[in-house]
C-alpha cells in the first residue's frame, strides 16, 4: 500500500503524525497565565474545602477578571506533586497545607521566604503560636491554628468528661457494654501518641535537634496507650485505626474518641451530640499535651514578578480576620489572626473557647524536615507495641536507632 | 509518479519512537544516572557523582535481602495461583456449562475493577472485628477471627489474597483463548490412545497452552514483582510496623517519604537488572526449547 502513495503525500502524513504527537507539548503552561489566574493546590477536609470555595467565590466577586482555581490533594500527594512540579519549573502559584510541609519545601528552595515576600509588618497580625520560623525565615502565612487533639465525647453517653486517668478508665470501662466501646482512638499513628509523650515530659527532638525517642517518657507513653488498647482493660476495639474509631463514634458505638477540630463538623452533621474537652491528666499528674500546628499558604518560587502582587493580595484576603472568622465559626477551627482570635464569636463560643484553652496547653509541632522521618520511624514501633509483639522499651530503642539511621541516610 | 522511498516506514515509526524515547528510555537512563549521584532532600540541587556508593549501600544492607525474599514469595505465590486458578476456570468454562457468558463476565469482573478500589475494599473486609472475612469465618465456619492487618504474617497474606483475586481473570482469559485454538482431533487421538482426563490435560492441553501461557506468565511475573499499589493500599503503606513491604513498595517509601532519590534509584536499578536477567533467561530457555522441538 505504501508503494502506491505519492512521495510528497507520504512525507506529509508522517509530518502530520509527528506534529500531532508533539503538539500537546507546545501548549502554554496552564499555571502561568498572568495575574488573572491563580492556581492553588491544597490539602483540605471536605467541609474545609466547601468553606474555602465560598471564600474564593467572594474574592472573585470582589475582583472581576481574577480566577482562582483550587486543586485538592491529600497531605502526602500535595507535597510530592508540588515538589515534582515546582522542581520542573511549573506547578501552582500557591500551596496550602499543614505547617510541617514547609520543612522539605524550603530546604528544596521551592517556596519563597514570606518574611521577605509579603509587605513589611504583614506577620504582626498573627498570634505568635501561629508562626513557624525555619532557618531564620517564615515560609507560610497561616489562616488557622490548631490541629490539636482533644477528647471528643458523646454527651448522650458521657454527661461530664473525665478529668484524670482514673476517672477516664472507670468511665470507659463502665460505658463498654452492649456493643458500645467506652473509648476509641487511632492507635496506629504516632500523632496520637505525641500528646501522651509530651504529658510524660518527653519530646520527639532533644534541645540539640537530634531525635530523642529512646527515653523514659517514650516508654511510659507507649506503655500507657498500650494499656488503654489492651484486651485486659477492654475499653477499645481489638483493631482501631482512624476510620474504625471515627465510624464507631459517628454510629454511637464509641462514647469517647481522641480527635482534632477538623472532625467536629462531620460529627455534628452525623447527629452526634458532641462535647469536647482537653485531654485528661495522666497517671503522673500532668496533662496530656497535644501537638499544635498551623495551616497556611506558601508561595512557589516559580511565581513570576508580575504575578506576585495578585498572589499576595489573595493570601492577604484569605488571612484577613473576616475570612478567618467565617471559617472558624463554620468549621470549628481556631483563627491565626489576632483580631479574629480575640473576637467574641470565638471567645463566647463554648466549644471554640475549650479548643482555644486546649490549644494553649499544646506544644508546637517541629517543622524541620527530619520530622517526617521521626513520624515514620515511630509508626512501626508504636504498631508493634499495640499488637503486643514488642515491649515499649525495645520499641523506643528501635525507633531511636531507625531515626538516626534514616536521618543519616537523608543527609548523606 | 514518484514512489515512497524505503525510508517511509521509518518516518511513520518516528513519532512513536520519539514518544518511546521520551517516556521509557529517558526515565530509565535518568534513573541510572541518578543512581550514581547523591541526590536527596539535603542535596537536591547540589548533588554530585558518588560512584557505586549507593549500590554498595543497597547490597550490603540486610533489608535488601529480606525484601528480596518477600518479593520472591509475593511474586511466586501470586503467579502460581493466577495461573492455576486461571487455567482451571478456563477449562471449566470451555466445557458444557450453563450460563457460560454470565459466569465468564462475573469472573472477569475483578480484572475490570480499578485496582485501588478493590484494594481498599479488601482492606475494609480484612478488619479484625467488622470485616466481612472474619465475620464469615466466625459465623459460617465457627473459626476464631484472624488478625489480618495487625499480625505481620497475616498482614502479608492479606495483600497476597487480594492480588490473587485481582490477577486470576487475566490468566483465565489468556487460557480461554489458548484452549479454543487446540484442535479437537488431538483430544480424539489421545482418547484413542486410552488417555484419561489427567493425561489429556498434561499431554495435550498444557503443552498446547504453553505458547500463550509462557509470555503471559512472564508478563504476570514482572507486573506482580513491580506491583506497588496492592501491597501499599491493603497494608496501608507497609503496616504493621513496615512488615509488609516488598522491594518496590520500600523503594517508593525511601524515595517519597525520606526523599533519598539516588539511593532509591540505585535500588530500582538493581531490581531492573534482576528482572532483565530473569526475562533474558526465560526467553533464551523457551527459544532453545522451541528450537529443540
Amino acid at each position: 500500500m505504501f508503494r502506491s502513495l505519492p512521495f510528497r503525500a507520504s512525507h506529509l502524513i508522517a509530518c502530520l503524525m509527528l506534529c500531532l504527537v508533539l503538539a500537546p507539548g507546545c501548549a502554554p503552561k496552564k499555571s502561568a497565565t498572568g495575574p488573572a489566574k491563580i492556581v492553588i493546590w491544597s490539602q483540605m477536609d471536605p467541609e474545609e474545602r466547601a468553606r474555602f470555595e465560598k471564600n474564593i467565590a467572594a474574592y472573585q466577586a470582589a475582583h472581576p477578571g481574577v480566577t482562582i482555581e483550587n486543586v485538592p490533594y491529600d497531605t502526602e500527594n500535595l507535597r510530592q506533586q508540588f515538589q515534582t512540579a515546582a522542581a520542573g519549573g511549573g506547578g501552582p502559584q500557591l500551596i496550602f497545607g499543614p505547617s510541617d510541609q514547609v520543612g522539605p519545601l524550603s530546604l528544596l528552595e521551592l517556596i519563597r521566604p514570606l518574611d521577605e515576600t509579603m509587605p513589611k509588618g504583614f506577620f504582626d497580625r498573627f498570634v505568635p503560636q501561629a508562626l513557624d520560623t525555619l532557618n531564620g525565615h517564615l515560609w507560610a502565612a497561616p489562616d488557622q491554628v490548631g490541629n490539636h487533639l482533644l477528647l471528643c465525647y458523646n454527651k448522650k453517653l458521657v454527661p461530664v468528661p473525665p478529668a484524670n486517668a482514673t476517672e477516664f478508665l472507670e468511665m470507659a470501662k463502665k460505658l463498654t457494654k452492649d456493643g458500645v466501646y467506652g473509648f476509641a482512638m487511632n492507635v496506629n499513628e504516632p500523632y496520637w501518641l505525641a500528646p501522651f509523650l509530651a504529658g510524660y515530659d518527653g519530646w520527639v527532638f532533644a534541645a540539640d535537634g537530634k531525635p530523642s525517642l529512646d527515653t523514659p517518657a517514650m516508654r511510659d507513653a507507649l506503655g500507657y496507650v498500650a494499656l488503654l488498647k489492651s484486651k485486659a482493660t477492654g475499653i477499645m476495639p481489638a483493631e482501631c485505626d482512624y476510620q474504625i474509631a471515627e465510624t464507631l463514634f459517628l454510629e454511637g458505638k464509641a462514647a469517647m474518641i481522641v480527635n482534632g477540630p477538623w472532625s467536629w463538623a462531620a460529627y455534628r452533621k452525623g447527629g452526634v451530640d458532641l462535647g469536647i474537652a482537653p485531654l485528661w491528666v495522666l497517671p503522673n499528674g500532668k496533662h496530656a499535651m497535644p501537638m499544635i500546628a498551623s495551616k497556611g499558604y506558601s508561595i512557589s518560587v516559580n511565581v513570576p514578578k508580575e504575578q506576585l502582587d495578585a498572589v499576595i493580595d489573595f493570601v492577604t484576603f484569605c488571612t484577613s480576620p473576616e475570612a478567618e472568622l467565617r471559617d472558624a465559626v463554620a468549621l470549628g477551627v481556631l483563627p491565626s489572626h489576632k483580631d479574629a482570635w480575640n473576637a467574641p464569636e470565638i471567645t463566647s463560643d463554648p466549644t471554640l473557647k475549650i479548643s482555644q484553652d486546649a490549644f494553649t496547653m499544646g506544644r508546637r509541632m517541629p517543622v524541620v524536615p527530619e520530622m517526617r522521618v521521626v513520624w515514620d520511624v515511630m509508626r512501626p514501633g508504636l504498631q508493634k507495641v499495640m499488637n503486643g509483639s514488642m515491649s515499649p522499651a525495645d520499641a523506643a530503642k528501635e525507633m531511636q536507632a531507625a531515626a538516626e539511621q534514616q536521618i543519616a541516610g537523608m543527609k548523606r | 509518479m514518484l514512489r515512497a522511498p524505503r525510508s517511509f516506514p521509518y518516518s511513520l515509526l518516528l513519532p512513536a519512537t520519539i514518544v518511546m524515547l521520551a517516556v521509557v528510555l529517558f526515565p530509565l537512563g535518568y534513573s541510572f544516572w541518578l543512581a550514581f549521584r547523591n541526590m536527596s532532600l539535603y542535596h537536591f540541587r547540589t548533588h554530585e557523582f558518588v560512584g557505586l556508593d549507593n549500590f554498595q549501600l543497597v547490597l550490603t544492607e540486610p533489608i535488601f535481602w529480606t525484601l528480596l525474599g518477600k518479593s520472591l514469595v509475593w511474586t511466586g505465590v501470586n503467579v502460581f495461583f493466577h495461573v492455576a486458578l486461571g487455567v482451571l476456570l478456563a477449562i471449566l468454562l470451555s466445557g458444557p456449562v450453563r450460563g457460560k457468558t454470565i459466569l465468564r463476565t462475573m469472573l472477569v469482573l475483578p480484572w475490570a475493577m480499578p485496582q485501588y478500589i478493590s484494594a481498599l475494599t479488601w482492606r475494609g473486609m480484612f478488619n479484625f472485628e467488622y470485616g466481612a472475612i472474619n465475620l464469615i469465618l466466625k459465623q459460617w465456619f465457627h473459626l476464631p477471627p484472624v488478625p489480618w492487618l495487625s499480625d505481620p504474617t497475616w498482614a502479608f497474606v492479606a495483600p497476597i489474597l487480594t492480588n490473587i483475586w485481582l490477577g486470576f481473570p487475566f490468566m483465565m482469559v489468556v487460557a480461554l483463548g489458548g484452549l479454543t485454538s487446540i484442535p479437537a482431533d488431538l483430544y480424539e487421538a489421545a482418547e484413542l490412545d486410552g488417555a484419561n482426563g489427567w493425561e489429556k490435560f498434561t499431554n495435550v492441553t498444557l503443552p498446547s497452552l504453553m505458547p500463550v501461557l509462557v509470555p503471559s506468565i512472564l508478563l504476570g511475573t514482572i507486573w506482580t514483582f513491580n506491583n506497588t499499589l496492592v501491597v501499599w493500599l491493603v497494608s496501608n503503606g507497609g503496616q504493621p510496623a513496615d512488615a509488609t513491604h516488598i522491594l518496590v513498595t520500600y523503594i517508593y517509601k525511601v524515595a517519597f517519604t525520606y526523599s533519598r532519590y539516588s539511593y532509591a534509584a540505585a535500588f530500582s536499578v538493581v531490581v531492573f537488572l534482576m528482572l532483565l536477567g530473569f526475562v533474558v533467561y526465560v526467553m533464551r530457555r523457551t527459544s532453545s526449547q522451541e528450537r529443540t522441538a
